[in-house]
C-alpha cells in the first residue's frame, strides 16, 4: 500500500517510464493527468491510443509538439469506439497482435455523444481497451453538464438555482449489458489497483472498459491539492465504489473498510456547496441503495 | 473476363481487385448490394480483408480514418443520408490527408424519403476536400475505382466515386473485369507516408493554432491543384494497360458546336443519343460529359467550349437559393476566361424523375431558341 | 529535450499535423503560485528524548531490515541502547503521534531489539582515541560519565574514567536490579566503550586516593559522581540497627553480597528506588510492604514498575508517613500518621498534610528508607557551588572552575538514565568547543532537536545531513488515509510467580518479525522515508527519485505547485509555501 514502506509487503513497483512526459498543459492538480501517467506506466510501449475530443485534445500540447511518448491519434468527438475499431482492423490485417489499441475518452465522449460508437463497438466485441476518463462534466469547454454529472451538482448549464435533476448514468451497467469480457471502475487514489486493472485488461481480448474517476479542480471547485484526497473519499463514501464485472455477469466488489458518510465527500467540493441537509440525506439514501444493488449483483 | 454485372457489383469487383484491406460500411438503399457483394467475395476467401459492420455511417468513416492512419488501404460506400451523416468525418479524412476511396450512390436526401437518383447528396459535400469523380456506366465505375486508389495515394486526398441510384447501381451491363495480376501491376500496395511505429511514437492530428493552420489548408489546395496532372498520368497508364480512358471531361459531337450540352452521370448516355440524333438532323451541337467535379476541370472545360456560344447544363441536383450546382461552378470557372458563353442552367430529374430524351430535346430547343436564359433556373420537366 | 521548431513557411512543414517533438521545452514551473519543498521536520519522539536519539531513522532502518544500520543510528547519539531499551522511562512514547490513532509505538522495545539483535558488536567498534590530543578526566562511571567518555572518544580525545567502586557502571550497576537490567547487557555496552580506547580505572575516589592536584595534567575534567547518598528521613530511631538506606541495600544486592533481613520488610518511599528495593526484597524471599505518604497518583515511580511490584506481591500503603521508629528485640514498630492531600506544591503534586491524632503503628522486622538521593559534595573545590541539592552548572555544563564540567544526577533534579546520558553527550560537545575555542552556545543552537533541550551530536559531526526544521510535527499534519489501526506489539513477560524466584530478566526481546511489524506502525513523522507517495501522485512527473541522503527531488522547472504531494505525504515531510515572484 502506497504510503507505508514495508519491504516485505506486496507493493507494486511502478515502471519508471514516463510516457506522458512533462511540460504538458494540464491544470495544476489535474486528476486526469495523474490517471494518464499511471495508465501509461501500466500499458507499456506498444500501445496506440485514440483520443476523441476532450481535455486531452489540448493537454499534450499544440502542433508541432506532443508530450506523449506513445502513438496517439486524435479523433472526432463522436468517434472513439469507431476510430479504434478501424485502427484495430488495420493492425489485424497487418498481422500485428502485439500492439494494444486503446481509447481514452472523456465522459462526454463516452456517456453522451460517443455512446453510439462505443455501444456499436462493444456489441461487436471489438478488441480494444476503452478507458473513460470521467471528470463528470464537459470540462474542456468550461464545465457544462453531461450525463455523467452527479445528481444536484452545479455546472454552468445546471446553475445553483436549478442544479442537475437527473442522476448519473450507470455507464458500467450499460457496458455490462453488452456482455463484454471485462469492465472495471478505478480511480487515482488507488494507484496500485488502477495499474493492476489496466494490466489485467491489457491481457484480455475483446472489448474492455475501464471507468476512471478523475477529479477536476476547476470543474468541481476544489483546491488543486486535494484532487487525490477527493478521489479517495469518492470511494470511501461509496459514491464511486471500486468493482469489476466479467462477461457482464460476474461482479467482484472491492469493499473499502473505512467508510465515510457522503457528506464528507460533498462538503469539500464547491460544486455541491449549495446543497441543503435534506438534499444531502437524499444523496446518502441513493448512494446506500445503489450500494445494496451492487452487493446483490455481486452475490448472484 | 467479361461479365454482365450491376453497378454495385462492379464496385465490389473494383474493391476486391484493389486489394482493399479494411472495409467498413453501414447499409442504406441503394448501396446495400455493394456491401452484400463484398461480404460474399471476402467470405469466399478472395481477399484477406477485415469488414467492420459498424453501427452508423459516421462510425464507418471514423473507422476508416483509424484504419487508414494505421496504414492500410480501405473502402466504404454510402448514399444520401448516410453521406450527410458522415459529413463531419469527410472533413476529417481530407484534413488528415488520408487516401480513402468511397463510393457514393447518388440518392435524394429527405424529407420526404426518396430513394431514387439525385446528385444533391454528393454535391452538397463539395467543400469537404474530397476529389469527386462521376461515372456514366458500370465499366467506368470499376475502372474509376482502380484509378481512384492511384490518384488518392499519390496526392493524399480522399476520393469519392459516384454512380446513380438504381440506374447504374442496380442495372446490369457488360463489364470487362481485369485480372488480379493485371491490376497488381497497375496498382502497387499502399505505402503510407506517416506509418504508425511503436519505436518512433507520434501524435496524429495534433491541435494547431492560427500560427500554422492556414498553411495546412494551403497544402490541401496545392494537392488539389496537382490532381489534373496526376489524373492525366494515371489515365495514360491505365489506357496503356487496359485500353480504356475517360478524361476529366469528354466532348462528343461537332467540333465547333453552337450549343454544348453538359451532363454528368448516366444522363450522359441519354445525351449521347439525343446529340447524335440532332446532328443527323443538321444541328451544330455537341455534348460535354463532366467526369471530374472536384477539382472542377475549369481548364479542360475552357478548352472544350472554345467557339461555343451557348452551354446548356443539366443539373440533377439543387442548391436551394442558387439553383443547379454544376451550373454555378461552371459560371464561377468561366468568369475569368476570355470566352464566356451564355449558360442555360437546367434543373431536372430530382428524386429519380426520369430525364428522358424528350426532356433533353426540350432543353436543347430552348437553348437554341434563346440568346440568354430568361431565368436563372430553368426547370426541366417540372409539373407546375 | 527537444528544440523548438520554427517554420519559415508551408514549404518547411510536413503535410499533416503530426507531432515532431516533445513538450520538454515548456517549463510549466512558471505557472506556480505555491511551491512545495522537502523539509524534514522534528518528530515529537526525538524532541522529547533526553538522549537526543534519532528515533524515526532507526525505526526506518528496522523496516528496511537493516538492523546493523539501526544500531549505528542509535550509537550516533547513545552508547547504551541495550540499557535504555530496558530502563528508560520512554518520554518518547508519551509523545508519540501514533497514540492519537491507536497506541504509541513501543520505541523502547525496538531500541532493545536493535541492541540485542546485532551480534559481534565488538567487531564493529574500533579504537578511536588519538594520543596527542587533549586528555580528559572523567569522575564517575555512571551513565553520564560513560556517555561523556564515549562521545569524547568518538571525537578522538584520550579519556580516563575514575570510578570509586570496584566495577564501572554507577547507578546502572548499583541502583538498578538485574531483573530490569541484566549485568551482561551492561557489561557488553561498557566493554564497547573501553574498546574505543577509553581507560576506566576503578577503586579510585576523588577526595581520597585521587586529588585535584593529580588531575592537573588533564586539559579538562568532567564530574559525574551522581547522587548516590540516601536522604535520611530525619526521624527518631533512624540510626538503629536493621534500618537501611535504600541505595546501600541495592548496592549490596546488586554486588551479590549477603544481607541480613527479617521476614517482614518495610520500605519507605515512592520513587523507583523504593520500588526496586521492594521487588528485590520479594526476590530475597521476604515480605515487602511499601509506605508512601501521598496517594498512588502522586507516586514518582514508573507506573509499569508499580504494577509489576503489586503483581509480585509487594503491598503498598498510601497516605502513610512514619514519624518515629521504635525498636525492641529487633522488631521495629513504626509510629505513623495518616496523611491527606492538600494543595499542589511546586512539583505539581498535591502536598501531604498530616492528620492530627491519627497515630497508628506498623510492625516490621527490617526497615529500608528510600526517600530520595543526595549528592556527595565534600570534594568540591572553591568555585563549585551547590544549591537546592544539586551542583550548579552553566548551560554548557561548566561548573564554575576553568576546564571543569559536570553533569548527570549531580547537576540536575531530573534524575533519569536518559537525562544523564544526554548531559554527558552535551558536556563532550562543550569540551570539544572549549578545546577548539568555538562558541558552544552557537553549536548547541545548531544541534538542538526541535526547540531543545536535547541535542544531536550527529548533526554537529555531519552538518549537511539530517537537516531538520525545528517545527514539531502534530498529529493533524499527518495524512491518516495511509494508516490503519494495528495493535501494538508487547514484549513477553514472565508470570509473577516465576519472576520472583530470582533476579533474572523478566521480559524478553521482541523477535525480528514482530519488531518489523511494530516498526511498520511508525508514522515517520515529518521525515521522508522514501515511501514514494509523492512520486506516484505528481501529475507532472516532477518528483525525481534520487539515491543517497535526499531521496526525492522536486524538479522546479516543471512543478506547477498543485500541492498534491504536500496533501498526500503521509508524514507531513513536505512544506508548501507561496511562490515568491
Amino acid at each position: 500500500m502506497v504510503g507505508t514502506k514495508k519491504v516485505n509487503s506486496n507493493k507494486i513497483t511502478l515502471p519508471e517510464v514516463e510516457n506522458l512526459g512533462r511540460g504538458h498543459l494540464a491544470c495544476a492538480g489535474c486528476g486526469a493527468a495523474i490517471a494518464m501517467r499511471l495508465t501509461l506506466k501500466a500499458l507499456g510501449e506498444r500501445v496506440i491510443m485514440v483520443f476523441p475530443a476532450s481535455c486531452w485534445s489540448i493537454i499534450p500540447g499544440f502542433w508541432p509538439y506532443s508530450s506523449f511518448r506513445i502513438n496517439a491519434i486524435h479523433a472526432g468527438f463522436v468517434t472513439g469506439g469507431a476510430t479504434a475499431s478501424g485502427v484495430r482492423a488495420a493492425l489485424d490485417v497487418k498481422g500485428d497482435d502485439d500492439t494494444l489499441v486503446a481509447v481514452w475518452g472523456g465522459d462526454g465522449g463516452t456517456f453522451d455523444i460517443g455512446l453510439q460508437a462505443l455501444s456499436g463497438a462493444a456489441e461487436r466485441n471489438e478488441d480494444f481497451l476503452y478507458i473513460c476518463n470521467d471528470n463528470e462534466g464537459y470540462m474542456n469547454t468550461g464545465t457544462q453538464r453531461s450525463s455523467a454529472t452527479p445528481l444536484m451538482a452545479w455546472t454552468t448549464t445546471t446553475p445553483v438555482s436549478q442544479p442537475k435533476e437527473n442522476p448519473k448514468k450507470d455507464m458500467m451497467g450499460i457496458m455490462a449489458d453488452h456482455q463484454i469480457p471485462y469492465a472495471a471502475t478505478a480511480t487515482i487514489a488507488y494507484p496500485e489497483d488502477l495499474i493492476q486493472k489496466m494490466e489485467k485488461a491489457k491481457r484480455i481480448r475483446g472489448t474492455r472498459f475501464i471507468h476512471l474517476l478523475s477529479p477536476c479542480p476547476p470543474g468541481w471547485r476544489i483546491p488543486s491539492e486535494i484532487s487525490v484526497k477527493i478521489s479517495r473519499l469518492a470511494v470511501r463514501s461509496r459514491v464511486f465504489p471500486l468493482y469489476e464485472i466479467e462477461n457482464g455477469r460476474r461482479y467482484t466488489l472491492q469493499e473499502e473498510r473505512r467508510i465515510v458518510p457522503v457528506k464528507e465527500y460533498l462538503k469539500l467540493q464547491g460544486r455541491f456547496s449549495h446543497l441543503s441537509e435534506s438534499q444531502i440525506e437524499e444523496i446518502q439514501k441513493r448512494v446506500d441503495e445503489a450500494w445494496e444493488r451492487l452487493k446483490r449483483r455481486a452475490r448472484c | 473476363m467479361k461479365k454482365v454485372i450491376t453497378g454495385n457489383q462492379a464496385v465490389a469487383y473494383g474493391v476486391i481487385l484493389s486489394r482493399v484491406e479494411v472495409v467498413s460500411a453501414y447499409p442504406i438503399t441503394p448501396q446495400t448490394t455493394i456491401v452484400e457483394e463484398l461480404s460474399e467475395l471476402i467470405a469466399n476467401g478472395r481477399l484477406h480483408t477485415r469488414f467492420l459492420k459498424v453501427e452508423s455511417e459516421h462510425s464507418a468513416m471514423a473507422a476508416l480514418i483509424g484504419a487508414s492512419t494505421g496504414g492500410v488501404r480501405c473502402f466504404t460506400a454510402t448514399s444520401s443520408h448516410g453521406l450527410a451523416y458522415m459529413h463531419e468525418m469527410l472533413h476529417w479524412a481530407s484534413g488528415a490527408r488520408l487516401p480513402i476511396v468511397m463510393v457514393n450512390v447518388n440518392r435524394a436526401i429527405g424529407p420526404p424519403w426518396n430513394i431514387w437518383s439525385d446528385q444533391s447528396d454528393s454535391l452538397s459535400q463539395r467543400d469537404t476536400g474530397w476529389i469527386q469523380l462521376y461515372c456514366e456506366n458500370n465499366q467506368e465505375v470499376l475502372d474509376t475505382i482502380l484509378q481512384a486508389y492511384r490518384i488518392a495515394e499519390t496526392v493524399r486526398l480522399p476520393v469519392m466515386v459516384i454512380l446513380d441510384a438504381f440506374v447504374l447501381s442496380h442495372t446490369s451491363e457488360p463489364v470487362e473485369i481485369p485480372s488480379m495480376e493485371e491490376v497488381e501491376a497497375f496498382l502497387p500496395p499502399y505505402c503510407p507516408p506517416y506509418p504508425l511505429e511503436p519505436q518512433e511514437p507520434k501524435s496524429y492530428s495534433v491541435i494547431t493554432t492560427p500560427e500554422y493552420f492556414f498553411e495546412f489548408r494551403y497544402k490541401i489546395q496545392k494537392a488539389m491543384e496537382e490532381v489534373p496532372e496526376v489524373c492525366q498520368k494515371v489515365e495514360d497508364e491505365f489506357y496503356s494497360r487496359f485500353k480504356r480512358r475517360y478524361g476529366a471531361v469528354e466532348k462528343y459531337g461537332d467540333e465547333q458546336a453552337e450549343v454544348l450540352l453538359l451532363t454528368s452521370g448516366t444522363v450522359t448516355s441519354t445525351s449521347r443519343i439525343v446529340i447524335k440524333k440532332w446532328r443527323e438532323e443538321g444541328v451544330n451541337i455537341a455534348g460535354l460529359k463532366i467526369k471530374r467535379f472536384r477539382p472542377f476541370p475549369a481548364k479542360e472545360i475552357g478548352e472544350a467550349i472554345k467557339g461555343t456560344k451557348k452551354l446548356a447544363v443539366i443539373d440533377r441536383n439543387l442548391s436551394a437559393g442558387v439553383g443547379g450546382i454544376f451550373a454555378q461552378e461552371l459560371k464561377a470557372a468561366l468568369y475569368s476566361q476570355e470566352e464566356r458563353p451564355a449558360i442555360f442552367g437546367f434543373v431536372s430529374g430530382l428524386g429519380g424523375r426520369d430525364i428522358t430524351p424528350e426532356l433533353l430535346e426540350e432543353a436543347i430547343q430552348y437553348t437554341l431558341g434563346h440568346s440568354q436564359p430568361k431565368e436563372e433556373i430553368l426547370w426541366l420537366g417540372l409539373k407546375r | 529535450m527537444s528544440k523548438q521548431f520554427t517554420f519559415k513557411g508551408a514549404s518547411e512543414m510536413p503535410e499533416i499535423p503530426i507531432s515532431l517533438g516533445f513538450m520538454d521545452w515548456n517549463k510549466t514551473g512558471a505557472w506556480r503560485a505555491q511551491r512545495p519543498y522537502y523539509l524534514d521536520k522534528t518528530p515529537p519522539c526525538s524532541a522529547y528524548c533526553p538522549v537526543g536519539n534519532d528515533i524515526v531513522s532507526f525505526i526506518q532502518k528496522i523496516l528496511e531490515e537493516d538492523m546493523d544500520g539501526a544500531w549505528r543510528v542509535l550509537r550516533e547519539e547513545n552508547p547504551f541502547p541495550g540499557v535504555c531499551g530496558r530502563v528508560c522511562f520512554h518520554p518518547c512514547e508519551s509523545r508519540c503521534n501514533r497514540s492519537f490513532l491507536d497506541e504509541p509505538i513501543a520505541i523502547h522495545a525496538l531500541e532493545r531489539f536493535v541492541a540485542d539483535f546485532s551480534e559481534d558488536q565488538g567487531q564493529k567498534v574500533k579504537r578511536e582515541v588519538e594520543e596527542g590530543k587533549e586528555r580528559v578526566a572523567i569522575i564517575g562511571s555512571g551513565p553520564a560519565g560513560l556517555s561523556c567518555a564515549y562521545h569524547l572518544a568518538r571525537l578522538h580525545y584520550p579519556v580516563t574514567v575514575f570510578e570509586s567502586f570496584s566495577l564501572p557502571g554507577g547507578m546502572l550497576r548499583m541502583g538498578i536490579p538485574s531483573y530490569r537490567l541484566p549485568r551482561e547487557v551492561l557489561e557488553r555496552e561498557i566493554a564497547l566503550i573501553e574498546s574505543m580506547g577509553v581507560n576506566i580505572r576503578t577503586g579510585i575516589t576523588l577526595g581520597q586516593n585521587l586529588t585535584w592536584q593529580d588531575l592537573k595534567d588533564y586539559s579538562a575534567i568532567f564530574i559525574a559522581t551522581g547522587a548516590h547518598l540516601g536522604r535520611p528521613l530525619g526521624i527518631p530511631g533512624e540510626k538503629r540497627r536493621g534500618v537501611f538506606q535504600g541505595l546501600e541495600f541495592l548496592k549490596k544486592v546488586n554486588s551479590g553480597k549477603k544481607i541480613e533481613l527479617g521476614e517482614k520488610v518495610g520500605i519507605i518511599g515512592g520513587g523507583n528506588t523504593a520500588i526496586d528495593v521492594a521487588r528485590s526484597v520479594i526476590r530475597l524471599g521476604k515480605k515487602a510492604i511499601l509506605l508512601y505518604r501521598r496517594s498512588k497518583e502522586e507516586m514518582p515511580a514508573f507506573e509499569e514498575e508499580v504494577s509489576e511490584a503489586l503483581e509480585e506481591g509487594v503491598k503498598i500503603r498510601y497516605l502513610v508517613n512514619p514519624i518515629r521508629i521504635h525498636s525492641k528485640d529487633g522488631l521495629k514498630r513504626l509510629e505513623c500518621l495518616r496523611m491527606k492531600l492538600g494543595e499542589k506544591d511546586e512539583t505539581g503534586r498535591r502536598k501531604p498534610i498530616p492528620i492530627p491524632n491519627s497515630n497508628f503503628f506498623i510492625e516490621v522486622d527490617s526497615l529500608i528508607i528510600a526517600a530520595g538521593e543526595e549528592i556527595e559534595f565534600s570534594y568540591f573545590p572553591k568555585g563549585m557551588e551547590r544549591k537546592g541539592g544539586i551542583l550548579l552548572t552553566q548551560r554548557d555544563g561548566s561548573a564554575g572552575v576553568k576546564g571543569v564540567f559536570a553533569g548527570g544526577d549531580l547537576t540536575s533534579t531530573q534524575r533519569t538514565v536518559a537525562h544523564a546520558i544526554g548531559s554527558g553527550k552535551k558536556a563532550a560537545l562543550a569540551m570539544d568547543c572549549y578545546f577548539k575555542e568555538k562558541d558552544s552556545e552557537e553549536v548547541f543552537r545548531r544541534t538542538l532537536i526541535g526547540e531543545g533541550p536535547p541535542i544531536s551530536i550527529f548533526r554537529y559531526l555531519h552538518p549537511d545531513e539530517r537537516r531538520m526544521d525545528p517545527h514539531l510535527v502534530r498529529f493533524e499534519e499527518l495524512n491518516l488515509d495511509y494508516f490503519e489501526p494495528a495493535p501494538r506489539q508487547k514484549e513477553s513477560k514472565l508470570p509473577p510467580k516465576v519472576r520472583i524466584k530470582d533476579f533474572k530478566e523478566i521480559t524478553s526481546t521482541l523477535p525480528s518479525s514482530l519488531a518489523i511489524e511494530e516498526a511498520g506502525r511508525c508514522f515517520s513523522c515529518g521525515t521522508c522515508n522514501g515511501c514514494e507517495t509523492c512520486y506516484v501522485f505528481c501529475p507532472d512527473a516532477s518528483i525525481l527519485k534520487r539515491e543517497g541522503i535526499f531521496l526525492r527531488e522536486i524538479d522546479y522547472d516543471f512543478c506547477k505547485g498543485c500541492g498534491i504531494c504536500f496533501t498526500e505525504c503521509p508524514r507531513g515531510a513536505i512544506t508548501l509555501k507561496e511562490e515568491a515572484r
